[in-house]
């Protein structure tokens, strides 16, 4: 699947690198260095953004360690892509349409919000 | 009257201003704004291009004036000043109560210090309920927690999303 260059490009901004990743039918945005929300712990770390349905969400995030932020989270998706383990928290994102940086935001506000 | 033979190359305002003594034309200026000694271009810079030479913004600083017989003057960013103006040794700044930050774009009046997630939302007439607040601090912006204040010194740029994402 191909997602929008201008909305690829947007999404640059928020890691040190970023490539697509396919495997299993789904396009994964391999985010090397995401720059995470302030107060977590690490401040950065690699991610995988999968914007279509999966494992019963209508998106993911992926992150490459289990990362801990003001709330605890219920980190329920830990999975095996790209020959690497990542780790996802239970976090629900029902946005119509979204940009890719609004998909991503809202996935990472999950560390800045405690419900 | 002047001619381009007698323009100084570049002349200090505070020494003119201490001897009491009218600025000639210059093709460079050399002015102190906070006891730092700067070069400017111009004899008519704006209060924001002479903020700029100290590395400072009028969202967050104002300009003042500096006269040898003491009177002080607030410069208006788009202001022009008149750097041979009789008796102006030089500037001073002074950060602002009352800052200017931008949320999605536009520029908001807000007092400085520590503000809510929700103070700040409300200026574009949103709440924390339905809206993420997301800072651009040094790179992308990110999402603030709702419940810990915001430290405004001026000039932050916020942008808000629709809230979207919930536990599950």
């Amino acid at each position: 699947m191909a997602y929008p260059p201008e909305q690829i490009e947007e999404l640059k901004g928020y890691c040190t690198k970023l490539s697509a990743l396919p495997e299993g039918g789904v396009t994964f945005l391999y985010m090397e260095g995401l720059r995470l929300p302030a107060g977590c712990n690490p401040s950065a770390c690699d991610a995988l953004l999968c914007p279509v349905a999966k494992d019963g969400y209508p998106s993911r995030l992926y992150l490459s360690v289990q990362v801990a932020s003001r709330y605890p989270r219920n980190w329920n998706g830990s999975t095996r892509i790209g020959e690497r383990n990542w780790f996802a928290f239970s976090w629900m994102v029902n946005l119509s349409e979204p940009t890719l940086t609004q998909l991503l935001i809202a996935h990472l506000n999950g560390f800045a919000k405690e419900k | 009257m002047e001619t381009e033979k007698n323009v100084e190359v570049e002349i200090d305002i505070f020494e003119f201003a201490g001897r009491g003594e009218e600025v000639p034309h210059a093709t460079t200026y050399r002015v102190r704004i906070d006891g730092e000694t700067v070069k400017v271009d111009t004899p008519h810079p704006t209060g924001e291009l002479l903020l700029s030479k100290v590395g400072k913004r009028p969202c967050a600083f104002e300009l003042i004036e500096e006269f040898v017989h003491h009177d002080n003057d607030v410069v208006e960013p788009n202001e022009e000043v008149n750097l041979r103006k009789h008796g102006l040794k030089g500037f001073i700044t002074a950060h602002k109560e009352i800052v200017t930050i931008f949320i999605n774009g536009d520029p908001y009046s807000i007092e400085r210090g520590k503000r809510t997630v929700a103070q700040i939302l409300s200026k574009v007439n949103q709440t924390p309920e339905g809206y993420i607040l997301m800072e651009e601090k040094g790179g992308p912006p990110l999402p603030l927690p709702p419940d810990v204040p915001v430290e405004i010194c001026g000039c932050e740029i916020f942008h808000s999303q629709a809230q979207s994402g919930g536990s599950s």
